[in-house]
């Protein structure tokens, strides 16, 4: 150390000596090859802020073969004349923009005024509605439970072996055995909460409302309590589209509790981000995701 | 498709042209200022700079040495497309409306302007084919057009044998380019609408005239006869022809600018309109300038085509797949026919 100080007369200060160069020195970059043959670069670099940063890549490299024309190949080659000399190689954004998307497909009897692009946000749309269906848990109808015309006479599928017993137990024998299944139909009257179709609905109360998204909801726990809605919501909207994200907060510190629900409008989507957020680390903790189970 | 917007110029466009290769794009408008443009990705080459005047007109040769100008100032100019250096320059007592080089590069063509006192003259000059010679100060043909009204376009057709002119009344004439003298004359565009514009086919053996009468006409350049008929619902300032295997027209126009009041760019109709060559049907549009469409041009190369507006703007256009694969039910006939009889021969 003593000679690297003669060497450099300027600095007074031993002190000053080596930190600076601690602080600059920095690791060539490593590559190395992977099997799938692609190269992860990690490179170690100092960003506009003055802090280091890693860099962590993975590149794949392939070679694009292109046949030029020679003379065009010259012609590109050619160094740049009047108002352009001496600029860099590529478009510059003061004389060269991108338009917007045009879609532009030549059709048999176009005519004027005719809507030809539609906008890709509304394709998809209309693609998931054509993808949701809607099945009545009831009669496996294509309609929504609640409009079901035999919801007052019907139990919901899967409940109905437990039902009917159970409702005959309560009425005590009021109505016949045959006539059991008619609340509405025949007989005495047979107050709502009593009748086939509502059979237990009262426990359900809190859950009923989020039953139909349960397929493509996901639970995660071990969510750091400073947390937010919408951190949680960038990680898992990059898997598809995301329709809701409950996280619980304690109702006095407004802090999260560390466990959170999110909905997918594609339950593939949804399988997709449980497989790859599980075990994503978020904040300091590890997050954990499965599939919510039935709320009961 | 994302069309690439390149915005060099300060006025509306009047020409825009091609290479042969389809690798450069030349511009010229009411700045004073020619443009180049490599098409690939906008990118500005430089800009040949010395008019004084509006320009009209702009075209380089097959071989993208030379580059020729032509406006307002009454000069007719001759630039060095690599350097940007002026060549030559032709002065005329009227300004120049069209210049075009033939099919070989070794002749240029200007045609001034009829004005007081002033026929439209077509003049033709042979080009050294050096960029260090020195060009010719005469033309080697002087054609004065006195019988029939002004002169909007003219070029060569295929062979360098006849030179083509469109005029101020919708006349189209035919002329022998060795002599000068006129063979024919047709009026395939309603009296007083003037021919705005004249494209050639790949090979130069027909061409497709646009006109203020809301109609474009391939013409057979032998015979002059109509082959087919575009209508359009605006007045077109240019319409162009795609190259094999693409069996298509463009045409561009747009009310003109001084009649466009408050009208939106919908209802102005700045968009550019695709035809089927063959049975005349319109197959699509393009829109995205906000001013009429004053020229539209084809790459030969078939890949790309552009268009300049009045708005300033040149929109280079690279088609998609759908613009390759579009045909009607009898091409498609037709294609398997011919790869049946392909392989019976084989």
């Amino acid at each position: 150390m003593a000679a690297n100080v003669q060497n450099t007369p300027g600095r007074t200060d031993w002190a000053e000596d080596d930190e600076p160069d601690l602080a600059t020195a920095l690791p060539p970059p490593q590559i190395t090859k992977n099997k799938d043959g692609t190269e992860t670069v990690v490179t170690v670099f100092i960003n506009e802020e003055g802090k280091r940063v890693k860099r962590t890549q993975r590149i794949r490299r392939t070679v694009v073969k292109k046949k030029e024309n020679p003379r065009v190949a010259e012609r590109r080659a050619w160094p740049k004349m009047g108002p352009e000399a001496g600029k860099p190689v590529g478009p510059r954004p003061d004389t060269t923009t991108l338009g917007e998307n045009i879609i532009f497909r030549p059709q048999m009897g176009f005519k004027s005024g005719q809507v030809q692009e539609k906008a890709p946000d509304e394709e998809r749309k209309a693609e998931l509605q054509k993808k949701m269906q809607i099945k009545c848990r009831i009669c496996q109808g294509d309609h929504f439970t609640t409009k079901c015309p035999f919801k007052d006479t019907m139990a919901p599928e899967g409940e109905a072996a437990g039902a009917p017993s159970d409702l005959d137990d309560r009425m005590g024998g009021d109505t016949g055995g045959a006539g059991g299944g008619g609340g509405g139909v025949g007989g005495s009257y047979v107050p709502p909460h009593l009748r086939k179709g509502a059979a237990g609905s009262g426990e359900r109360m809190g859950g009923g409302k989020f039953e139909r998204d349960d397929l493509a909801t996901l639970r995660v726990t071990n969510v750091s309590e400073f947390a937010e809605e919408q951190d949680l919501r960038e990680i898992f909207e990059r898997w598809g589209r995301v329709t809701r994200v409950f996280l619980a907060k304690d109702r006095e510190t407004g802090r999260a509790k560390g466990f959170a629900f999110v909905s997918y409008a594609d339950r593939s989507d949804a399988a997709r981000a449980c497989e790859k957020v599980d075990g994503y680390g978020f904040g300091h903790l590890i997050l954990k995701v499965e599939f919510a189970k039935k709320a009961t | 498709m994302r069309p690439i917007l390149l915005s060099g110029h300060e006025r509306a466009l009047t020409q825009v042209k091609f290479s042969k290769e389809g690798d450069f794009i030349f511009s010229v408008s009411k700045d004073h200022n020619v443009c180049a443009w490599y098409s690939a990705n906008g990118e500005r080459f430089g800009m040949y700079k010395g008019h004084q005047g509006a320009l009209w007109s702009v075209d380089v040769d097959p071989t993208t040495t030379f580059l020729a100008t032509g406006g307002a100032d009454n000069t007719m100019r001759l630039w060095e497309v690599k350097t940007g250096k002026q060549l030559k320059q032709w002065e005329f007592p009227t300004s120049i409306r069209r210049v075009e080089f033939s099919e070989d590069g070794k002749l240029l063509l200007g045609v001034t302007e009829k004005r007081t006192g002033q026929l439209s003259n077509i003049y033709v000059y042979d080009i050294a084919q050096d960029v260090n010679a020195e060009q010719s100060d005469e033309p080697t043909l002087r054609i004065v057009v006195d019988e029939l009204p002004r002169v909007t376009v003219a070029g060569f057709s295929y062979l360098n044998r006849y030179i083509i002119t469109g005029h101020e009344n919708g006349c189209v004439a035919q002329w022998d380019a060795k002599t000068g003298e006129m063979i024919a004359d047709e009026y395939p565009h309603e009296d007083g609408a003037s021919v705005t514009d004249l494209q050639w086919s790949a090979d130069r053996t027909y061409f497709i005239t646009s006109s203020k009468d809301k109609t474009a006409k391939l013409q057979d350049a032998r015979t002059l006869k109509v082959l087919h008929t575009y209508v359009a619902d605006t007045p077109l300032n240019s319409a162009a022809i795609t190259p094999e295997p693409t069996n298509y027209v463009i045409l561009g126009g747009g009310q003109a600018a001084m009649d466009v009041t408050t009208t939106s760019a919908r209802q102005g109709k700045f968009e550019a309109r695709f035809y089927h060559k063959i049975f005349e049907e319109e197959v699509g549009r393009v829109r995205g300038h906000f001013g009429p469409l004053n020229y539209v041009a084809v790459s030969p190369d078939g890949k790309c085509y552009c268009s300049g507006g009045e708005d300033g703007y040149v929109r280079v256009h690279h088609f998609d797949p759908p613009y390759f694969d579009f045909k009607y039910e009898v091409e498609r006939e037709m294609q398997g026919h011919m790869n049946r009889r392909m392989e019976q021969e084989l």
